[in-house]
């Protein structure tokens, strides 16, 4: 039966799920919460904050797995059908958000959610399944074990065809580092190991059908302010040719031109085989069709066709990972290596970053075994090895921080924070270079992207080589994103909308009184409040800080001769952060931005 | 700069030339004209009388092109064109200049043919397009002298199908040039924000953008910050930059290189971004 029942965001549920002793409790959620953080990564970020004891065990029972949806989802903002999962990350020891697409969250937030809280551990496997106000812990022995596409049609079955699943594979069941979220089969929360707390917990799967409607404070101005936004997705180049036609892979060829594809585990910046695995050739070659997201007028999602069958993606960044960056060149195999992962639960960029960082310890003859650059011989094999925690698989499954210390050269890990840097040599990009040195969940393209001002020119072409004003830039896409994630919206909307845009789209939808400088001061609290809990984990200024590598030039391409002046920047974010010297937050700027830090 | 989101729209000619428009682009690009209140649309001949129609009473104006793109059709054929999309409804026409004529020195041909559209127009506004980058900086002059002494109420950079689009450079050459009484519009390869304000900065009082939802919409993220409207590396606004021997006469290609030799900036020059 169907929910008739409609509710507004403010009054949606969070669900607190006790694993160890299979409960299930409804809690509301609190004005003030809902007003400071509105919800997703913000909401998601203060709860662990509050409720997390500091030094927790990220894949102890002890840590907390929350998935969050946020005051638009579900609604007809466009991309409004994403999730978000927040935990403290087994490989960075860092808060962590990590994001999917796919209709999850719509059904999430139309059974009445704002999010989940997973506490404890189950004694054996178990999967959550909610329909509307139906919850119930099923167990998940029959579907343990089996990879994330499996899982999916099993527990539809189960339960009801048209719900949505969340699931993990092998690798969140070993508890690997580098184990994804898997969602509609090919859209992952793939980051910082958030897979493995999942496993940690015993919890499978999280199905979920919600048939409520969801109300909206002010309906006609939504209808304005979506309407407006979906013509600026069509008048954008990017967001309208661009990702439609070729999907996230037209960054390949740009980004090569640039000298900034990654190559040999970020040796160069050149891809000299880039044309075969650009966007351009996937199209001619492997694409089917568009994939689009709940609610997304863009579609840059790919289903392509390999060996026979349909499989998601290739994403750029899978590209690069499994591509240029191990020297492979081959499009078919890296599509074949990124379904693998997606059914064994494993984040393309860290799973492909370390293998790199692998070649490069054999190269320098400090490592052991077959792998080669551009060689694609036993890498299948090393992939389902790494998610079932056997042999070098479960060293690369540590993650490159851990698995180059292991042979004595943590130069050759190209991460911050522990988390595995994607697909842009940092030393083409000042700006781009300190939003990933000051990333809250360590190397992440998408806290601050700032891709878009220094390469692809939006809104306007900056000058990628100048530090100056880029502090600025970054604390602005900081703000705007953390901003941006608590609403849960796709990254890719910012090409086309202005900070001015998201306000509208929340405050129609959420009553809040939300202007475009309010919502950039909620993005600035909820990154300051990420950097409280860390520096509470124990990390220092020290930890904003890019591979060596980035100090010495490359020596050939687009970004030649080129290093990162990180150096020139830091202390300018600092301070423009109102923060001290060793990047903690100061007690003025706390409470200026309502953050009451006792 | 004082300036504001509807100043910047009112600056804008909101322009779809391309051969394969069809009649739902200029619906649509009069319906955002009239969304945004941009100065005029901007189009080809043969949509003039439909924008007419839909833009009525409006206050958003009727630009027609003429003698487009190459302006080496005959005067008469100018003029009747001009007659014939000034009867239809166009409020203001973009002729391109007589471009070998002027390269010629022909000076009396390039005039008699501005006059003769200049003519035709009536109350309708004429815009000269010198298309600079076939031209040398001292041809840019003496055709906005010419384009001045004929009439015109406009001289306008190029045509977006040129070997160049329009710069800094040239628009504040064009405004020295021509006074502060007559029009200079920046016309081509203006595609953010950043572009439209070093144009109106350098002296230019109407755009004309294809991208000109973008440049406007985007035109909110300068609140923002002031970092968008840092000095580009100079390069990147220079006409030299631009110049390519595919599209240009060789004498004319090399002129603009020649000058990065000299050029005060040229130990900058050393990429290509």
């Amino acid at each position: 039966m169907s929910k008739t029942s409609s509710d507004k965001y403010a009054d949606a549920g969070i669900l607190r799920v006790s694993l160890a002793d299979r409960s299930v409790r409804r809690e509301s959620l609190s004005p003030s919460l809902f007003t400071t953080y509105l919800g997703g990564r913000g909401l998601g970020v203060k709860l662990l904050y509050d409720r997390l004891a500091p030094h927790v065990d990220p894949l102890s029972p002890n840590n907390l797995l929350i998935f969050a949806v946020g005051p638009v989802t579900a609604t007809t903002v466009p991309t409004s059908g994403r999730f978000v999962v927040i935990t403290k990350s087994p490989l960075t020891g860092t808060v962590f958000d990590s994001h999917a697409g796919g209709s999850f969250g719509a059904h999430l937030r139309r059974a009445g959610y704002a999010a989940i809280v997973f506490e404890g551990r189950s004694s054996s496997p178990v999967y959550l399944w909610i329909s509307d106000d139906h919850v119930e812990i099923r167990d998940a022995s029959s579907v343990w074990g089996k990879d994330t596409g499996s899982t999916t049609s099993q527990l539809l079955q189960e339960t009801d065809p048209q719900a949505e699943v969340a699931c993990i594979g092998p690798a969140g069941e070993h508890r690997i580092k580098l184990a994804a979220i898997i969602t509609d089969r090919h859209r992952a929360a793939g980051r910082g190991g958030v897979g493995a707390v999942m496993g940690s917990k015993n919890l499978k799967a999280v199905v979920v059908r919600g048939t409520g409607k969801v109300a909206v404070s002010n309906e006609q101005a939504l209808n304005n302010a979506v309407e407006r936004a979906r013509r600026l997705i069509k008048k954008n180049a990017v967001t309208d040719k661009s990702l439609p036609v070729y999907g996230t892979p037209v960054l390949v060829s740009l980004i090569n031109e640039h000298g900034m594809l990654p190559t040999y585990n970020f040796q160069e910046g050149t891809f000299n085989d880039a044309e075969g695995v650009s966007g351009e050739k996937l199209l001619e070659r492997l694409s089917v069709r568009q994939y689009h997201c709940f609610g997304c007028p863009i579609g840059c999602g790919r289903i392509s066709r390999v060996h026979g069958e349909e499989v998601g993606g290739p994403e750029y960044e899978t590209i690069w990972a499994l591509g240029p960056q191990c020297g492979i060149n081959d499009l078919e195999w890296i599509a074949t290596a990124n379904h693998r992962c997606n059914l064994l639960g494993l984040d393309t960029i860290s799973v492909g970053s370390t293998i790199g960082c692998a070649m490069e310890l054999v190269q320098e003859g400090k490592l052991s075994s077959s792998l080669r650059f551009s060689k694609t011989d036993g890498l299948l094999e090393l992939i389902d090895d790494i998610a079932f925690g056997r042999g070098l698989g479960a060293e690369i499954g540590e993650g490159s921080r851990a698995f180059a210390s292991r042979y004595q050269s943590p130069e050759l890990a190209m991460q911050v924070k522990g988390l595995e840097l994607p697909a842009y040599d940092l030393r083409g990009v000042q700006g781009h270079a300190l939003g990933c040195a000051t990333s809250n969940r360590g190397g992440c393209h998408l806290r601050s992207y700032l891709i878009g001002p220094e390469v692809m020119g939006v809104p306007v072409l900056v000058d990628r080589d100048r530090t100056e004003g880029k502090p600025e830039l970054v604390i602005l896409y900081q703000n705007l994103s953390a901003a941006m994630d608590s609403m849960v919206l796709c990254r890719f909307t910012s090409l086309a909308w202005s900070v001015d845009d998201y306000a509208e789209l929340l405050s129609s939808c959420s009553g809040l009184p939300v202007d475009g400088p309010s919502l950039l001061t909620i993005g600035e609290r909820i990154w300051n409040l990420e950097r409280l809990f860390n520096i509470r984990e124990g990390l220092t200024s020290r930890d904003d800080k890019l591979p060596a590598r980035f100090s010495k030039p490359l020596p050939e391409g687009g970004s030649r001769n080129r290093v990162v002046h990180l150096e020139e920047m830091l202390p300018k974010y600092y301070s423009l952060r109102g923060w001290d010297k060793e990047g903690r937050p100061t007690k003025e700027r706390l409470k200026r931005i309502g953050i009451d830090k006792t | 700069m004082d300036l504001t989101v509807e100043k910047l729209a009112g600056m804008i000619d909101h322009t779809e030339l391309k051969p394969e428009a069809k009649r739902e682009k200029i619906k649509q690009l009069c319906e955002e004209a009239l969304t945004y209140k941009f100065a005029a649309v901007c189009i080809n001949a043969s949509h003039v009388q439909y924008a007419a129609e839909m833009l009525k009473d409006s206050g958003v104006k009727v630009a027609c092109v003429i003698g487009f793109p190459l302006g080496a059709t005959l005067s008469e054929a100018k003029a009747f064109e001009t007659r014939e999309v000034v009867r239809l409804g166009a409020h203001e026409v973009d002729m391109v200049m007589n471009i070998g004529a002027l390269r010629d020195k022909n000076y009396d041909l390039v005039r008699t043919d501005i006059e003769a559209v200049v003519a035709a127009a009536g109350d309708a506004h004429t815009k000269v397009i010198l298309e600079t980058g076939y031209l040398t900086d001292d041809e840019k002059k003496k055709a906005c002298l010419l384009a001045k002494e004929a009439g015109a109420h406009f001289v306008k950079t190029s045509t977006g199908f040129g070997p160049m689009g329009a710069t800094p450079y040239d628009v504040r050459l064009m405004r020295e040039t021509v006074g502060p009484d007559m029009g200079v519009k920046a016309a081509g390869g203006i595609r953010s924000f950043k572009d439209a304000l070093q144009m109106i900065e350098a002296g230019a009082d109407r755009l004309g953008c294809s991208s000109s939802v973008a440049v406007v919409e985007d035109f909110r993220w300068a609140q923002y910050s002031d970092v968008w409207m840092q000095r580009d590396k100079p390069c990147w606004t220079c006409p030299s930059r631009q110049a390519n021997l595919a599209k240009q006469p060789k004498e004319v290609y090399l002129y603009y290189k020649q000058r990065c030799l000299v050029c005060p900036d040229r130990n900058q020059n050393i990429f290509n971004d």
